[in-house]
């Protein structure tokens, strides 16, 4: 035990009880004044981050399902527009073959108009010729008449007239 | 180890011839003085100069002063950083305050939660915070030139082995019961005619823990120091400049091993004293 009273290991009991004394009244005064509040803290932190994690992973699966939704009704949007435009291409289809088919039927009305028209005309044109020959003919006739007549070149006159207006007609 | 200082001290006192020789040398930077001028000096004579209950010498040392710069420095550093952490709540931006932070987490995350229960992690974390940061703030100081090692003396880790030991032995008898405690020492399952063996071998088993812990820190902080000016001693031994060069970076090189080792033993002292008071926590 004499090593212990001097020399390097020296166990000096006043160092002993003032290490123990300071310890003690450093342990006391950190553990007030920095270890708790530190400790405190940095618990409390590290809660909020495994909470803010949690509420991220949350988001991501909330975010997640959003997308999910918003793309399939993207696409169905895409559908449904793609059948509108076929709608309206067939729609318009029809209504051009319509509208086709009513403009040549129209005109072919017309034609026909044109064309009983014109030959009413013609008719009408004809049977004013006809009368207006057979004044000519009465005239020339009384003309013919005045100047001499006979019965034979009378009776023969009218023969002729008559097969003249025959052949007109 | 005193023994082989002789041998040295005598083999280099017959080559250098030296007035003050090695071992002078050595045991004045590694041994504790009482501080007998200025104010200290005063207080030490007119207050302190009868010993405490006999045995305890109270007068102010050098290892005394040394204990205290440690624990000032300990409250300069952590009160600030205590109000900086609880004002930032997302963390500071400040690489002064992460960096004791990264220390404290370490503290929180390699000593105290692998020997606790979860729920006995927050009420110990004070206790081990100061005797980590304690511990490491003294084997620092004594790596400035100019001041001592508070940790490289046996009285000083005695102190924080008692501690510990106190800690093991009252938590165990506040967690298991008085009786429970030292019935616990012995562990469950052994031959009944066994046990009175096992007892005194427990007890004994109980106090080599501290006893162990005391004598590696204040190996370890002795060492590095004894090697440091040993180096530095073979200039002044060979009494040649040319010495110097190779002594200088030889001691150089173990300054920096000592850095870590400061960090080793400090993290080992607090590590190794979270697994005994955790252990008796439960009966084994």
């Amino acid at each position: 035990m004499e090593v212990l009273k001097e020399g390097l290991l020296k166990v000096d009991p006043g160092l002993l009880l003032w290490t123990i004394i300071t310890f003690l009244a450093l342990l006391l005064i950190l553990w007030k004044a920095a270890w708790k509040p530190i400790v405190e803290a940095l618990d409390a932190r590290a809660e909020k981050v495994r909470g803010d994690i949690e509420s991220a992973e949350r988001n991501r699966l909330e975010t997640e399902r959003l997308l999910a939704q918003h793309r399939d009704q993207m696409s169905k949007s895409k559908e449904e527009a793609a059948q509108i435009i076929a709608e309206g291409r067939s729609d318009a289809e029809v209504l051009k073959n319509s509208i086709l088919e009513k403009a040549n039927a129209e005109a072919k009305d017309v034609i026909e108009r044109a064309k009983r028209e014109i030959s009413m005309a013609k008719d009408k044109a004809l049977s004013e010729l006809k009368s207006e020959v057979v004044t000519l003919s009465t005239e020339i006739a009384s003309k013919v008449i005045v100047k001499n007549l006979n019965p034979d070149d009378q009776k023969a006159f009218i023969e002729e007239a008559l097969t003249k207006i025959r052949t007109v007609q | 180890m005193i023994h082989l200082l002789h041998s040295i001290n005598s083999f280099i006192t017959s080559g250098g011839g030296e007035d003050e020789s090695m071992f002078d040398i050595v045991m004045h930077h590694l041994t504790d003085h009482t501080i007998t001028t200025g104010f200290i000096g005063k207080i030490n004579e007119q207050y302190l100069g009868a010993k405490l209950f006999g045995i305890f010498d109270m007068r102010i040392t050098r290892w005394v002063i040394m204990l205290w710069v440690a624990a000032i420095i300990c409250l300069i550093v952590f009160v600030p950083i205590a109000r900086k952490i609880k004002n930032a709540k997302y963390g500071s931006s400040s690489k002064w305050v992460n960096l004791w932070e990264v220390l404290i987490s370490f503290v929180h995350d390699e000593i105290v939660e692998p020997n606790f229960d979860h729920h006995y992690v927050k009420k110990a974390m004070p206790y081990f915070l100061s005797v980590f940061f304690f511990v490491l703030f003294c084997n620092l100081a004594g790596l400035i030139p100019g001041m001592s090692t508070a940790t490289g003396n046996l009285a000083v880790t005695a102190g924080l082995a008692i501690l510990t030991l106190l800690g093991m032995i009252g938590v165990g008898m506040v967690k298991q019961g008085p009786l429970g405690y030292w019935a616990g020492l012995v562990p469950h399952g052994v031959p009944a005619f066994v046990i009175p063996l096992m007892f005194p071998i427990e007890i004994i088993g109980l106090f080599i823990k501290p006893f162990a812990l005391t004598v590696r820190l204040f190996a370890n902080m002795t060492a590095g120091h004894v090697v440091i000016i040993i180096f530095l001693y073979l200039v002044m031994m060979f009494q040649s400049y040319w010495v110097g060069i190779g002594s200088v970076t030889g001691s150089l090189m173990i300054y920096l091993l000592e850095l870590l080792v400061a960090f080793i033993q400090a993290y080992i002292f607090a590590a190794l004293s979270a697994m005994f008071i955790g252990s008796s926590m439960h009966a084994h």
